[in-house]
């Protein structure tokens, strides 16, 4: 009896430290949403209190200086080029790269994955040359088609790997019913990989959604192609020592990502998850 | 006749499938590849037409000439050996306590994660925010000293700050990934050690620990390719001050090539930055696997 008490003591110590622990890690986004509501000068006496009253000024001058309809137009338009480009390619060729082996394919399919080991930065430079010369930098689009080539070489590692786990017979009975290659990969294979599809679009709106350098690099020089993350990189910038507007354009840029987070957090961790013990 | 015609249109269906991703990945990757390699041979300023050929000088001139790069390697391998260590200690520490059963474990979860989905700029900015207005209210309030440090200012704290919000902001990534692994162990292998008497911790260091080999190697990796690339949070929580103290190679590369237009200099230390990644990464991957446990 005695013992089960101090173990009860001992479980509610644990939840209670635990619970603590977690409070204090998200502190810092509560924080930025807290700071993004109080006027100046409120900030600057105390940046850690609650707001005495909601500043909500803030976010129409913000909304209205960064044009943050447009940033987020930008940023869906970027995120869903790339992903649609993506899965569409990557998938169409690690299905013949599994299905057909020959000499050909096997080299196909090491140079489409080899690219995994160049790290970003090692290209970045003479990538801006490159994309200038085909006309692909500087462009919401263009940036998009960037993606694909980048996306690519996992995605298709990815898709090959979990194709093996499909059996080739479905594509056999496929073939007796009269199906071309084409058919059979859009309306039979196609929606056998969704599991793994949901975890590419996770992985890869996450990284195109936040990314920074690569927009950065190609699309920073003009208002209207800018992304969300560039334009609060710039504002925030700007307004060094303005914290509450800073604090407001940080807030209108997170927001998406944790809203959709809150929705879809299930499948979300899940396709993180995925995607790092395959890749 | 009829077998061949059927032969030749698989070969252009494979050509077709593959070719699109193919290209792709060439001119994304391979063309600014080969570039690389070959301006790295090169004095260029970025404008001008025509680089001229200058052999090896440029990676004479990076260690030679100035401190910069080969210190910007310095602190890129000090900031991947803490962010390895602490990212997947902390990780595993937390992992194993939010795998308890208890209500609202899914809901802690989630808040460790939340700073995973955000941009790592705009991470680096919340942090920049808490280091000099945060902490100077705290230091009022508490009176502690420790507030009232020069974290961003200080060339040494700096340092520490920049790993500590650089944990902070993944460390939701690997706990979900220890998570899985703690899932997927084999319970009946831990009831029989509880069966067989162990303690809480002879159980985690002698069964949990070894069994959960592939998730670490995952995770080591990860945050090893990830350290390596640090980027983000370091410009916009200290853009390499003070005093150059925090540059990493990558912003290192970035400044060398887009701020002093040394197109060539910066080619060739991208190389050299290719070179490292690739052997550390290969060299720790190769290491952990063989010390995983098959069961």
């Amino acid at each position: 009896m005695h013992t089960k008490a101090k173990k009860n003591i001992q479980k509610l110590l644990f939840f209670i430290i635990l619970t603590l622990a977690s409070l204090i890690y998200i502190y810092p986004v509560f924080l930025m949403f807290m700071n993004s509501l109080k006027p100046f000068g409120e900030i600057v006496r105390d940046a850690i209190a609650l707001p005495t009253l909601p500043e909500w000024a803030n976010y129409s001058y913000v909304i209205d200086k960064i044009n943050y309809f447009r940033l987020f137009g930008n940023n869906v338009i970027i995120t869903v080029t790339g992903i649609v480009g993506i899965v569409f390619f990557s998938s169409a060729a690690a299905y013949i790269l599994d299905r057909r082996t020959s000499r050909y394919t096997r080299i196909a399919y090491l140079i489409i994955i080899t690219p995994m080991l160049i790290p970003f930065q090692t290209i970045m430079i003479t990538l801006l040359k490159t994309m200038n010369i085909v006309h692909l930098s500087g462009s919401k689009l263009g940036l998009g088609f960037q993606y694909w080539g980048f996306g690519i070489p996992m995605a298709t590692f990815i898709y090959f790997n979990f194709m093996k786990t499909i059996p080739k017979e479905i594509d056999e009975s496929a073939r007796i019913d009269g199906a071309s290659t084409t058919v059979t990969f859009f309306s039979v294979i196609f929606p056998l990989l969704k599991s793994v599809t949901v975890t590419v679009i996770v992985l890869d709106v996450m990284w195109i959604w936040n990314d920074f350098l690569l927009p950065l690099l190609m699309v920073n020089s003009n208002n209207s192609t800018k992304t969300l993350v560039l334009a609060a990189y710039t504002f925030v910038g700007q307004m060094n020592t303005k914290w509450h507007f800073a604090m407001t354009a940080m807030v209108l840029a997170v927001t998406p990502s944790i809203l959709i987070f809150i929705f879809l957090q299930k499948y979300i961790v899940e396709g993180v998850v995925a995607g790092a013990v395959k890749g | 006749m009829l077998k061949s015609k059927r032969k030749r249109k698989e070969v252009c269906e494979t050509v077709l499938y593959t070719l699109p991703a193919l290209l792709l990945v060439t001119l994304m990757m391979y063309i600014p590849f080969v570039m690389s390699g070959y301006y790295s041979l090169t004095k260029w300023n970025g404008i001008a037409k025509d680089a001229e050929f200058i052999g090896l000088d440029n990676f004479v001139t990076i260690f030679s000439k100035s401190r910069d790069f080969t210190d910007s390697l310095l602190f890129t391998g000090k900031y991947t050996f803490l962010f390895v260590i602490l990212s997947n200690v902390i990780a595993l520490f937390l992992a194993v306590c939010l795998t308890k059963k208890f209500r609202l474990a899914n809901l802690m979860r989630g808040m460790f994660f939340i700073p995973y989905i955000m941009s790592m700029t705009i991470v680096g900015f919340i942090w920049k925010f808490i280091f000099t207005q945060g902490f100077a209210k705290l230091a009022d309030i508490t009176g502690w000293a420790l507030w009232d440090l020069s974290w961003l200012g200080s060339p040494s704290l700096a340092f520490y700050s920049v790993v500590f919000v650089g944990v902070w902001q993944s460390l939701g990534f690997y706990i979900v990934l220890y998570i899985a692994g703690l899932q997927a162990l084999p319970a009946d292998v831990l009831e029989a050690a509880v069966v067989d008497g162990a303690s809480n911790r002879q159980r985690f260091f002698r069964i949990t620990l070894p069994l959960l080999g592939p998730s670490m190697t995952t995770c080591v990796f990860m945050s090893l390719t990830n350290g390596l690339k640090v980027f983000d949070i370091i410009l916009a929580l200290t853009k390499g001050g003070p005093g150059g103290a925090t540059y990493s190679v990558t912003l290192q590369i970035y400044k060398e090539a887009f701020q002093n237009n040394n197109y060539g200099l910066g080619s060739a230390e991208s190389i050299i930055y290719f070179l490292v990644v690739l052997i550390l990464t290969q060299l720790v991957l190769r290491v952990f696997s063989r010390r995983e446990v098959d069961l």
